[in-house]
C-alpha cells in the first residue's frame, strides 16, 4: 500500500477519537445551554418583560453582529488582562452556547409568535395561568414549529466547535494538524477531517428526520394556516 | 347575576363602546345584535377580560368590580365561573379533542384525572362527539371543532357562557348542528350570551335582545317586544335587512341545488 493511504489509516482512529472525545461532546453540551438560553430569551421577548427585554434585545445584537472568532478571542485571550482566567473548555462552551443561543432564541420567539393568540385567550378563558398556557398549549407547538430550524443550527454548532482550535482545544483540526506536521499529507488529512464532519453530520440529518417524522405523527398538525 | 354598567372602551383615539348596559340575569339567553364594526365582540371580550375596559362596572353575583382597574386575582376567579365560545373555535392544536375538554378540569381546577375525563366525557356525549375523543382538532369539520369548543365551555359548569358569533365561521350546513346544541342548552336552562347574525335562533331561543349600534345601545328589550314591536327605526331596518340577506342566501343556494 502507497505511503499517502497508510499515513490516512493510521491518522483516522486518532482524528476521529478526537472528534468523539472534543467534538461531539462540545457540541452537545454547548447545545444544551444555548437551548436554555433561547428559551429564556425567546419567552421573555414572547411576554414583553420591560427592561429584561430591551437586555434580551441587546445581547441579540451584540453576538450577531460580532463573529465567534473575535468573540473567542475575547474572553479566552482578551479577559485575563482584566483578571478573569476562564479554562479553554468553560470559554469554549460558554462563548458558543451564548453564540448560538442568540440564534437559536430567534428561531424559537418566531416559532412562539406563530401559535396563534387565539389559543392563549381560549387558555386564559379555561382559567389556565400564564405558565400553564405556556407549558401546554404555545411551548409544544412552537418546538413543533422550531425543530426544523433548532436541528439547523445544531448541526452549524457541530461545524463550528472547530474554531476551538484557536483557543488551544484539540479537536479533529489540530489533531489533523499535528499529524501534519510529521508526515505532511497535508490534502489527505484535512480531507479525512471533511470526510468525519460530514458523516457526524449525516447521522445527524437522520435523526432529525425520524424525529420530524414521530414529531407530525403524534399532535397532529398545527393550525397556521 | 351580571350587571354591567357604563361599559366604555377605547382603542387609541377610537371609542367603540360608548356606554353599554347589560343586564343577565340566572337563565337568561340574550342575544346581541348589530351591524359589523359595532362593537359587539369588544363587549364580550371587556367582560371576561381579554380586553382591558375604559371605565365601567360589573356586578357578579353581588360583588362589584370595576372594569377598568380588575386585579389578576379577581380576573381568574371570575373567569372560574364563565366560558367562552369563539368564533373561529380556537381549540388548542396540540391536544385530542378530550384533553382539550378537560384540561380546565386537571390543569386550571386540580381535579384528578378520572373524574375530569368522566366529566368531559358526558360533555362529549352532550354535544355528540363522544366518537372523537381521540381526534385532534385538525381532523375535525368547522361544526364538529366548534361542538367540541361547547363542550370545553360547559366542562367547568360555568354559571355564564359567553358565545361571540360561534356559527359564522361555518360553511352554510354546518350550521344548524352548533345551533342544535345551543338550543338544548338554552332548554336546560343554561345562561348565555350570544353575539350572533342568526335571526331564527335570535327570535326563537333568546329571551332578551341588545341591539348595537356604532357603540351604543339603541334598543335593550324583551325578544319579542324587539322583533314585533322595535321602537327604533334603527333596529328595524337592521332585522329587515337581516333577513332579507339571509331569504336571498338562501335562495341562491336553492337555485344552485
Ligand atoms: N384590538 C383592536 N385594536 C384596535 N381596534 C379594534 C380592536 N378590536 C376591535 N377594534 C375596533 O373596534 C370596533 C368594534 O369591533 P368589534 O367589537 O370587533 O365589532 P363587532 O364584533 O360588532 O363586529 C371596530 O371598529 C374595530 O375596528
Ligand atoms: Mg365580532
Amino acid at each position: 500500500m502507497s505511503r499517502f493511504w497508510m499515513i490516512l489509516i493510521e491518522a483516522f482512529p486518532q482524528i476521529l477519537l478526537q472528534g468523539i472525545k472534543v467534538t461531539l461532546p462540545l457540541t452537545a453540551v454547548s447545545f444544551f445551554f444555548a437551548l436554555i438560553i433561547s428559551v429564556i430569551v425567546a419567552m421573555i421577548q414572547y411576554a414583553d418583560i420591560p427592561v429584561l427585554k430591551q437586555i434580551c434585545r441587546f445581547y441579540i445584537w451584540l453576538i450577531r453582529g460580532t463573529p465567534l472568532l473575535v468573540q473567542l478571542y475575547v474572553i479566552f485571550y482578551g479577559l485575563p488582562s482584566v483578571g478573569i482566567y476562564l479554562d479553554a473548555w468553560p470559554a469554549a462552551i460558554f462563548v458558543l452556547s451564548f453564540n448560538e443561543g442568540a440564534y437559536m432564541a430567534e428561531t424559537v420567539r418566531g416559532a412562539l409568535e406563530s401559535i396563534p393568540v387565539g389559543q392563549v385567550e381560549a387558555g386564559q378563558c379555561v382559567g389556565l395561568s400564564y405558565l400553564q398556557i405556556m407549558w401546554h398549549i404555545v411551548l409544544p407547538q412552537a418546538f413543533k414549529v422550531a425543530f426544523p430550524s433548532l436541528s439547523n443550527s445544531l448541526i452549524g454548532l457541530l461545524k463550528e466547535t472547530s474554531l476551538a482550535t484557536t483557543i488551544t482545544i484539540t479537536e479533529m483540526i489540530r489533531q489533523a494538524q499535528i499529524i501534519n506536521s510529521k508526515h505532511y499529507e497535508t490534502l489527505g488529512l484535512y480531507c479525512e477531517v471533511a470526510i468525519i464532519y460530514l458523516a457526524f453530520c449525516t447521522i445527524l440529518t437522520w435523526i432529525q428526520r425520524a424525529a420530524e417524522k414521530r414529531l407530525n405523527r403524534v399532535g397532529g398538525r398545527t393550525e397556521n394556516d | 347575576m351580571i350587571e354591567v354598567k357604563g361599559l366604555r372602551k377605547s382603542f387609541g383615539d377610537n371609542e367603540v363602546l360608548k356606554g353599554v348596559d347589560l343586564t343577565i340575569e340566572k337563565g337568561d339567553v340574550v342575544v346581541i345584535l348589530g351591524p359589523s364594526g359595532s362593537g359587539k365582540t369588544t363587549i364580550l371580550r371587556c367582560i371576561n377580560f381579554l380586553e382591558k375596559a375604559s371605565e365601567g362596572t360589573m356586578v357578579f353575583d353581588g360583588e362589584t368590580f370595576d372594569l377598568s382597574s380588575m386585579n389578576r386575582k379577581d380576573i381568574h376567579r371570575l373567569r372560574m365561573k364563565t366560558a367562552f365560545v369563539f368564533q373561529n373555535y380556537n381549540l388548542f392544536a396540540n391536544m385530542t379533542v378530550l384533553r382539550n375538554v378537560e384540561i380546565g378540569l386537571t390543569a386550571a381546577r386540580g381535579m384528578g384525572k378520572a373524574e375530569a375525563e368522566e366529566i368531559a366525557l358526558r360533555m362529549l356525549e352532550k354535544v355528540g362527539l363522544s366518537d372523537k375523543r381521540d381526534a385532534y382538532p385538525s381532523q375535525l369539520s368547522g361544526g364538529q371543532q366548534q361542538r367540541v369548543a361547547i363542550a370545553r365551555a360547559l366542562a367547568s359548569s360555568p354559571e355564564v357562557i359567553y358565545f361571540d358569533e360561534p356559527t359564522s365561521a361555518l360553511d352554510p350546513e354546518l350550521i344548524g348542528e352548533v345551533l342544535a346544541v345551543m338550543r338544548d342548552l338554552a332548554d336546560e336552562g343554561m345562561t348565555m350570551v350570544v353575539v350572533t347574525h342568526e335571526m331564527n335562533f335570535a327570535r326563537n331561543i333568546s329571551n332578551k335582545v341588545l341591539f348595537l349600534e356604532d357603540g351604543n345601545v339603541i334598543e335593550s328589550a324583551p325578544t319579542k317586544q324587539f322583533f314585533e314591536a322595535p321602537s327604533s327605526e334603527r333596529a328595524k331596518a337592521f332585522v329587515r335587512m337581516i333577513t332579507a340577506d339571509r331569504t336571498v342566501r338562501e335562495d341562491n343556494k336553492q337555485k344552485e341545488i
